[in-house]
């Protein structure tokens, strides 16, 4: 060992005791000196750094001069069109009225109906809560699962809305079809496709009530085409369980179906139509309804057609539209009704009934619209086993006439307030008033025309 | 009986499976804006056939996924559309629905403007209190005409890639094409340094790179907020900020409504400047460099040049 090297050691060990020992009075001009490298060392990052950051500004400034191309290989581009930057996309729905009903009872003449068909509650209360969650599962298949939380009784409960799984355009299925799985608001007319936050009035029509309990979302699978046609048209159908209204009691059999078809197009710039035909078919097996008085047994079919026409008159839907839709359903139903409410034992029954509504709304204003409805159930002939009991129409066609307007602040908050006049039984009048708001925040889809 | 059933369906399946494809074998471009469609028959010419699913009064942000477009896409080998979020209400839709797997994301059938180009006005701010806001930035690309030689290029390679048959009748149009542009720009490049510096408002935000290509001064904009109709506490602000600093124009597209700027100039008297968009939806050749010739007449008018 040198001198030298016992020199350094000392002067480490130095350091290292004046470290541990600041408060030694004959070190503290040597705590000093470091604090005033310490200070040398970051000055001189500090003039480095500024200097890098002015480069940056430079390069940018050349980049602004002149638009650049970052990149230009065919098929080399990574972003893609999206509602959200998250993966999965999620998106919440806030729902809440305030109703009044100027009568009591809402029974419906000659229909005994499903619970989610009846009239909603009166006072405040908030409508269902909606959660979405979907997202592409990888390049062939996208999925989707919405729950809806719901009072029900003195309870919150969660229903299950859809989840299903469906085929992406790359799943190597031939061009223009499309397979979807699991459960969802199926092809059926117009509104069962859509949530009920996206329409246009605070409940849905008379025939949506009394035929599919609000909306059909059995679980099944569906499969459509779209035809290579110069005008809009597709072809499809499905396979269900059978468990839902206006089926029920399922044992797993495969006979509950459904066809549809569908064309549309354009008249001029800004004119859009679409017409549709579709069945759906199956069999109940203890389906209860009316509060569970009414319980019928046997085959249920359904068949409906709906027809939507857009214009609006400068081609921005967004400034001003106008939107007619009409739909029609009829019901051919072989079986037992009992409707123990009335004491009718089972009865045989095969009896079709109908119902239709029609509504227009018109936006005049970006925000403001204003939106009138009609809608009708004309019911069975009741066979003689039957007559006084739920299906008894007593010679009334129930119907119910609304108007609404709603105020728009911006595609994700919507007020509205609707009055609907409703005599759905003979000298049964009611008067009601709903006011309304739909909110949504997170990931919000597009909605189909 | 059941034999025959079978037999014809074989026969008709087969037909359709076999069939050829039809005589005109041509490019089918599916464009979500007249401008593409315009630049697309620039460099596609006879080889292609474009749609533009929108046309010069409508804006495209808002447009329904109507069905006649569910029956164009089904049938498109190129779509070519603005992207960074304009066509979200419904192209997304459309791709899901029908579309073919050669124009999905990724693929040389999808071909997005401001994929490749400076996009201005990105952002990480994603709540919606500020209004619809898109975090991808300003999609309305084709207002600054250095972007179409880019994108012409870009668009070239697409169709070369498509129609490889037709790939030097592609590279020889776009290269007559940025060429004339090249001359054209030159000649605006003096035309442009009289406007600099000419102070605008504007309804939306419409007008980035145009304002950014000319140097103009964006004043402010009607909609306190993007996308959020102009409320009258905004615009009465507005109406200060204009008094006490000249400004030459309101700058409005076809689409915008005229509303608002029918007030602010009752109330000063600023000059309401509709200035075209885009080109009409079946636009020709030579229908760009209009676009931007009548642009520029317009502001210079304002701006009291000629």
């Amino acid at each position: 060992m040198t001198y030298r090297s016992i020199g350094i050691a000392t002067a480490c060990a130095l350091v290292a005791s004046h470290a541990i020992l600041p408060a030694n009075a004959q070190t503290s001009s040597d705590a000093q000196a470091i604090l005033a490298e310490l200070r040398t060392m970051k000055q001189a990052y500090e003039s480095r750094i500024t200097a890098l950051e002015n480069k940056i500004i430079r390069m940018e400034a050349a980049k602004s001069t002149g638009a650049t191309k970052p990149n230009s290989t065919p098929g080399g581009s990574t972003r893609t069109i999206r509602d959200n930057s998250f993966n999965p996309s999620i998106g919440i729905i806030l729902n809440g009225k305030a109703t009044s009903f100027s009568e009591d009872s809402s029974n419906i003449a000659g229909f005994a109906i499903g619970e989610e068909g009846e009239r909603g509650k009166e006072g405040l209360s908030i409508d269902e809560s909606e959660l979405n969650f979907s997202a592409n599962i990888d390049d062939k298949f996208y999925g989707s699962l919405t729950t809806a939380i719901v009072r029900e009784g003195t309870e919150d409960k969660i229903e299950l809305e859809e989840a299903y799984v469906m085929t992406l355009p790359d799943a190597g299925l031939p061009a223009g079809s499309r397979i979807k799985a699991g459960r969802a608001f199926w092809t059926l007319g117009y509104l069962n496709e859509h949530h009920s936050h996206a329409d246009d009035f605070a409940d849905r029509p008379l025939p949506y009530r009394a035929y599919l309990n609000k909306a059909y979302n059995d679980d099944g699978i569906e499969v459509s085409y779209v035809l290579p046609t110069d005008f809009y048209s597709e072809i499809g159908g499905g396979i269900f369980r059978g468990d839902d209204f206006p089926f029920g009691g399922s044992t797993g059999g495969l006979d509950t179906f459904s066809a549809f078809a569908r064309i549309g197009g354009d008249i001029g710039d800004n004119q859009n139509w679409r017409l549709g035909a579709y069945t759906l078919r199956g069999n109940a097996t203890s389906r209860a309804t009316g509060e569970g008085a009414v319980t019928f047994n046997g085959d249920t079919n359904l068949y409906a057609a709906d027809l939507r026409y857009t214009w609006a008159p400068t081609g921005n839907p967004r400034e001003q539209e106008l939107i007619l839709q009409a739909e029609f359903f009829h019901r051919d139903e072989e079986g037992r009704y009992t409707d123990t409410g009335a004491g009718t034992g089972t009865v045989a029954y095969n009896e079709a009934s109908s119902g239709w509504y029609a509504q227009s709304v018109y936006k005049f204003a970006p925000s403001w619209r204003v939106g009138a409805r009609y809608s009708q159930l004309l019911a069975a002939n009741v066979p003689t086993g039957l007559a006084g009991s739920a299906l008894d129409n007593g010679g009334h066609d129930p119907y119910s006439v609304s108007v609404m307007g709603d105020w728009t602040n911006s595609e994700y908050g919507r007020l509205r307030l609707q009055y609907n006049y409703e005599e759905l039984t003979k000298n049964q009048e009611d008067h009601q008033v709903v006011l309304q708001y739909i909110m949504s925040f997170g990931a919000h889809g597009a909605h189909a025309f | 009986m059941n034999k025959t059933l079978v037999s014809l369906t074989t026969v008709v399946l087969a037909a359709g499976l076999i069939a050829p494809p039809p005589a005109h074998a041509e490019i089918r471009v599916f464009a979500c804006e007249p401008e593409w469609a315009a630049l697309a028959r620039e460099i596609g010419g006879d080889k292609i056939d474009a749609f533009s699913a929108t046309h010069a009064g409508q804006d495209p942000h808002h447009i329904r996924a109507k069905p006649s477009l569910i029956a164009k896409i089904r049938r498109t080998d190129l779509l070519f559309c603005s992207g960074a979020g304009l066509e979200v209400g419904w192209l997304p839709l459309l791709l899901q629905r029908g579309a073919p797997a050669r124009i999905q994301p990724g693929k040389p059938g999808y071909l997005m403007a401001t994929d490749h180009i400076e996009v201005l006005e990105q952002t990480t701010v994603t709540d919606r209190s500020f209004g619809d806001v898109h975090p991808e930035g300003n999609p309305h690309a084709h207002l600054d005409p250095r972007n179409l030689p880019l994108l012409a290029t870009v668009l070239q390679q697409r169709l070369a890639t498509l129609d490889k048959i037709n790939a030097e009748y592609y590279r020889d149009r776009a290269a007559n094409f940025t060429a004339a542009w090249g001359r054209r720009l030159a000649a605006w490049e003096v035309r442009r340094s009289a406007l600099k510096g000419m102070p605008v408002i504007v309804h939306h935000r419409t007008w980035s790179y145009m304002v950014r290509w000319l140097g103009l001064r964006e004043i402010a904009s009607l909609e306190s907020k993007p996308g959020i109709p102009p409320t009258p506490s905004h615009l009465s602000a507005l109406l200060q900020t204009v008094r006490t600093q000249p400004v030459k124009a309101i700058l409005l597209t076809p689409y915008d409504p005229t509303g608002p700027a029918d007030w602010l100039h009752g109330k000063t008297g600023i000059p309401i400047v509709t200035l075209p968009y885009t080109v009409s939806r079946d636009a020709g050749p030579g229908a760009l460099a209009r676009l931007f010739e009548n642009m520029l007449s317009q502001l210079e008018r304002a701006h009291g040049i000629r």
